[in-house]
């Protein structure tokens, strides 16, 4: 466990990026959102402040990254000020989560590399809302954390079926299930360690664990409308291949 | 414990064993390290551990042998459980909210037998005849808990090492996401019970965390949190190189401890690994 408290700069702008980044008009809210660059697969946004996700594997790992991105930026937030009713307990359990956020977030973004959605933008570029929660408090920091984890936790089950197999995809699909469901049982540790925190024996409760012994899944349809509230643009999945 | 009294009791009964053992000097270290940390009743799964460096792999090649496995071990976490809160030795420290968490727990692990047999039909494999015997694994709270993170943590990597199994034996997807949202449901189970054994009953561990940094094991068998065969596709939770990249500690632009690293990290592990640590510390 790390006791540090300082804030993770994100990997530098490659080269390549940076030349981009410089050429181009990075004002235009549509080029933040286009995730445009050389690779063919990827379709460049033209609608302004929406981020249209792609059919593809890099349309579904933009929005991993999305995710992850949002995760990463709450736990720094609530890093950066801990309630004052924190123990020191919290402060470890939290930096902890923040430190796993960043790591998964920065391993996306790797993976993506050209393909990320803000290449030319460097880390968390977008600016989340978290001003529905109440982070002043250990019991709203945790209701919050709860919020996003079990939300999290549903969206990887969901994905993993919708990696593509077919020709195009088959050299990459299994190394990104790998590494999907690698971090998927980390968000769902992280899921009933902060349940836990709230209410005793919430760790796998029925609101998130059915009859049947199973866990949530949720597709990006119905995880991008309960994500809505902490973006600063309109998230599209609409093209996301689901099968 | 004398390690090499154990060594030679398996020459007896498999003279190939220092063969199999691919590295001796390091079965050895890996012998002498468990002693240190773990009870001597739960020996057998370091020598388990020591055959599957030559012998473990992923075996299981369709839909219905994967589902076996899962039942198979879905089985044991059950009757785990079950014994647990039969056991007389635990009556008394198993109490309150505790109990309560291995009941719900138990429900879990009996809701995946029944779903995994339904959907087996008649490809289930039966129960085994004589059920499990966990040895002394109820003796005391503090080892029933060390020995209910190890079912845990080692099932999380039991589904997870079959997820590209899955994917790939005709796409099922439906059978792909019903699998992850049962390792879900048991990453949420090791997740508590690590917590579980921060508490005072159990002995205030508060250096557990509810994830698993390095290949730390607390106590439980080392085997759990080792590398599988092949090391490549299953490397031990210590590891900290992900989706092609070497070093995640350098190599994403800033450093990250590797504690942090490989817990935010789980890795599966090969069936015939898993198979052989449970048949070494349960008899069935």
């Amino acid at each position: 466990m790390s006791d540090s408290a300082s804030s993770f700069p994100g990997r530098p702008l490659r080269r390549r990026s940076f030349l981009r980044v410089a050429g181009a008009t990075v004002a235009s809210s549509a080029l933040l959102l286009a995730g445009c660059n050389d690779d063919d697969d990827v379709t460049p946004v033209t609608t302004s402040n929406t981020l249209v996700l792609t059919a593809n594997t890099v349309g579904l790992l933009n929005y991993l990254y999305l995710l992850e991105q949002l995760q990463a930026a709450f736990f720094q937030k609530v890093v950066d000020a801990f309630p004052d009713d924190f123990t020191a307990d919290d402060r470890a359990a939290f930096t902890d989560l923040r430190d796993h956020e960043v790591i998964h977030r920065e391993t996306l973004k790797y993976t993506l590399d050209t393909n990320a959605y803000d290449v030319n933008l460097g880390t968390n570029a977008l600016a989340f809302k978290f001003d529905s929660f109440n982070l002043s408090s250990r019991s709203g920091a945790y209701a919050a954390a709860r919020t996003l984890k079990d939300l999290s936790v549903a969206a990887y089950n969901g994905i993993s079926r919708m990696l593509l197999t077919d020709a195009a995809e088959r050299v990459t699909f299994q190394a990104h299930l790998k590494l999907l469901v690698k971090m998927a049982s980390v968000e769902s540790r992280h899921a009933a360690f902060v349940r836990e925190q709230l209410q005793s024996n919430s760790f796998a409760a029925p609101d998130v664990v059915d009859t049947n012994g199973l866990d949530g899944a949720k597709t990006p349809a119905e995880v991008a409308p309960l994500i809505a509230a902490y973006l600063p643009i309109t998230l599209n999945v609409a093209a996301l291949p689901f099968i | 414990m004398n390690l090499f009294k154990i060594i030679s009791e398996l020459e007896k009964v498999d003279p190939e064993i220092m063969d199999r053992l691919t590295h001796r000097r390091s079965a050895l270290t890996a012998l002498g390290d468990l002693s240190k940390k773990m009870a001597l009743a739960a020996a057998p799964i370091a020598i388990g551990s020591a055959f599957n460096k030559a012998m473990g792999q992923n075996t299981l090649t369709t839909v219905a042998g994967v589902l076996n496995y899962a039942l198979l071990l879905e089985r044991l976490e059950y009757s785990f459980y079950d014994q647990a809160l039969k056991a007389a030795t635990l009556t008394v420290p198993l109490t309150g909210a505790a109990r309560t968490a291995i009941e719900t727990i138990r429900g879990h692990e009996l809701a995946h037998v029944t779903l995994l047999t339904s959907a087996l039909g008649t490809a289930a494999d039966p129960q085994p005849a004589n059920g499990f015997n966990f040895g002394n694994a109820f003796a005391t709270y503090a080892n029933f808990l060390t020995f209910a993170q190890a079912f845990e943590d080692i099932g999380v990597r039991a589904y997870k090492g079959q997820a590209v199994t899955i994917k790939t034996a005709g796409n099922p997807n439906n059978v792909l996401q019903t699998a992850l949202q049962i390792h879900s449901v048991e990453a949420r189970h090791a997740a508590h019970i690590r917590y579980m054994r921060r508490g005072a009953t159990a002995g205030n561990q508060t250096a557990i965390m509810p994830w698993i940094m390095n290949a730390d094991a607390n106590g439980a068998p080392a085997p759990v949190y080792g590398a599988g065969n092949p090391v490549a596709t299953f490397p031990a939770e210590s590891n900290v190189a992900q989706g092609g990249i070497t070093n995640l500690t350098t190599a994403l632009g800033a450093t990250y401890d590797a504690a942090d690293v490989s817990a935010a990290f789980d890795e599966g592990l090969d069936s015939t690994t898993v198979t052989n640590i449970a048949k070494s510390v349960v008899t069935f």
